[in-house]
């Protein structure tokens, strides 16, 4: 074990830009090595929950959009899972079409999202760029087809709120193939790179058994060998109708990790073409519901992976208690499994791994520093991970960024 | 598996000290006594391999503190609820992060949350209230705002 006078500790965030929320992680560090992390949480704390106790059943998927800045389709249609688990009600088969659309383009361009910082992280600045230009198009067909580049405000209990405009499938057909043809450029690129496999094979690596025991969800779950997708196990919108795929690799590091979301890009825009061309006619909800007294458990497959919300109405038109899960909450706490005995350069990519959502502001300092120890900022974490992949680049004698043709 | 066939099982195994309710063929809710938690989730785990901690709720009922884990089964549709209500006015449950780690941030939050306090949690410092936040409970149904506004004063301008 470590002795007190070798250990020390580095404080990352607690605002950080690998987090859409602010988070303090306690790093304790023996020279390079992490041997101990620590987690502090919510430090911009909404109330959210408290909140959904005072609005009705339908402000509330408007307000559970606006949880999260990226997966906003997420927890309103995990909210309306719950509600019609309640109901014990099937949704129509138009309104889970476009449920299951908006889901999609989400994950599409969540997808992208992570793989363009996981690049920045590692110092392929290249990737970074590519991936971001491939996101604005999908964002673009997001806002041709409910009005809003995120929050589509589509989402009620009991089916959507609006219909989408199906004039612009065609647009839609148009940047998936354009974003397909991309998706696989950067997935050969990845596979084909012997820095990028030098510099995340075997890094922060997560056994099935740690996957189960800290309830990691998702492609971060996936990546590991975990055969979990609620999509699939629980189908919810329109997905047992589609023909797809449960993406799975098996070695739970941080490259398998990138190819699960890469793998999973397709397999959206194979789901997303499917629902283009069987998009049913039909009413679009169930109108107006009055919800009994009792319990529902809803569940949904985010980008990140499993959602959960659990509702307790007692019958008045406002719920008695909402308590939301994101998928980001189990998977930070993964780290402590996933960090611990990695180096410190590595760390900032092993947290990116996991696709926590991402803000703008960070600050790190070395706590415990001593007059020799210089104080350090979120920006040396990259700095030191950026050069890690220029020297293995250098030692196999290539250019550090990935080569895109 | 079925909700209605593990209910049965359950029933058959802890007799009168679990009372299971499947409201569908995916959703169990399984009601017991604190002491029951630790041979539940062994007995549960035994027979559900992809058994695994989701999330958990609190919530001030009027008999006591209601703790709901949700437990979901990988690869199934199944979610099965674990509900204990502790004793008002000194709430405390065991801990179920004692065999399950996933279990750790979310018991921190309802301690802070609701004031439950959970037995043998090896972490039980605080997670969602900052230091100086009062040891008031922000989610219990007593919860006065404006007394916790006169308590703490307004805050500093900025």
């Amino acid at each position: 074990m470590s002795s007190p006078t070798s250990k020390r500790v580095v404080q990352i965030g607690p605002f950080h830009p690998l987090l859409e929320e602010p988070v303090g992680f306690s790093l304790g560090v023996e020279g390079e090595t992490v041997v101990d992390v620590d987690a502090r949480m919510d430090y911009i704390h909404k109330g959210i929950e408290i909140l959904a106790q005072q609005r009705t059943y339908d402000m509330l998927p408007i307000l559970l959009e606006r949880i999260c800045g990226i997966c906003s389709v997420t927890h309103s249609v995990c909210f309306c899972n719950a509600a019609e688990d309640l109901l014990g009600v099937e949704i129509p088969p138009r309104a889970k079409y476009i449920r299951t659309i908006i889901a999609e383009l989400e994950r599409v361009h969540s997808h992208l999202l992570w793989v363009g910082l996981a690049g920045h992280f590692i110092g392929y600045n290249t990737v970074f760029m590519w991936a971001w230009k491939y996101r604005e198009p999908v964002c673009d067909v997001f806002e041709m087809l409910t009005g809003h580049r995120q929050n589509s405000a589509l989402p009620m209990v009991g089916g959507v709120r609006r219909d989408i405009p199906v004039k612009y499938f065609d647009e839609a057909r148009k940047t998936l193939d354009m974003v397909e043809g991309k998706t696989q450029m950067l997935t050969d690129a990845v596979l084909d790179d012997p820095v990028l496999a030098a510099r995340l094979k075997g890094v922060g690596v997560l056994t099935p058994e740690e996957v189960m025991e800290w309830g990691v969800v998702g492609p971060t779950a996936r990546a590991s060998g975990v055969d979990t997708d609620v999509r699939r196990d629980e189908p919810y919108a329109a997905y047992d109708e589609l023909d797809w795929e449960v993406c799975l690799t098996q070695n739970g590091d941080v490259f398998d990790k990138a190819v699960v979301r890469l793998l999973e890009l397709k397999e959206s825009i194979k789901i997303l073409r499917q629902c283009f061309d069987r998009f049913p006619e039909g009413p679009l909800n169930l109108g107006t519901l009055h919800i009994p007294r009792g319990e529902g458990v809803g569940r949904y497959e985010a980008p990140r992976g499993e959602d959960i919300h659990y509702l307790r109405s007692n019958g008045t038109n406002m719920p008695e208690r909402l308590k939301v899960r994101a998928p980001s909450y189990t998977n930070i706490a993964s780290f402590k499994a996933s960090c611990i005995g990695e180096k410190i350069s590595d760390v900032t990519i092993t947290l990116a791994a996991c696709d926590p959502c991402y803000s703008c502001t960070e600050r790190t300092a070395v706590v415990r520093a001593g007059a020799d120890q210089p104080e350090r900022t979120f920006g040396d974490l990259v700095r030191l991970s950026q050069a890690e992949t220029r020297r293995i680049a250098a030692e196999m004698g290539r250019a550090p960024d990935l080569q895109l043709t | 598996m079925d909700a209605n066939v593990l209910a049965k099982e359950m029933i058959e195994h802890f007799g009168e000290d679990v009372a299971c309710v499947a409201r569908s063929f995916k959703r169990l809710y399984v009601t017991f006594d604190p002491d029951e938690l630790y041979p539940v989730w062994d007995w549960l785990q035994e027979k559900l391999p992809g058994l695994r901690f989701g999330t958990s709720t609190a919530m001030d009922l009027r008999q006591g503190i209601g703790v709901f884990h949700h437990l979901p089964v990988n690869g199934t549709p199944l979610v099965i609820t674990l509900k204990v209500i502790a004793a008002k006015p000194d709430p405390r449950v065991p801990a179920l992060t004692v065999k399950v780690p996933a279990a750790g941030w979310i018991e921190r939050e309802m301690t802070d949350l609701v004031g439950v306090i959970f037995e043998g949690h090896p972490e039980p410092h605080r997670l969602v209230k900052a230091e100086a936040f009062p040891d008031t409970f922000p989610l219990r149904r007593d919860f006065d705002p404006e007394r916790f506004k006169e308590d703490i004063g307004e805050l500093p301008d900025f």
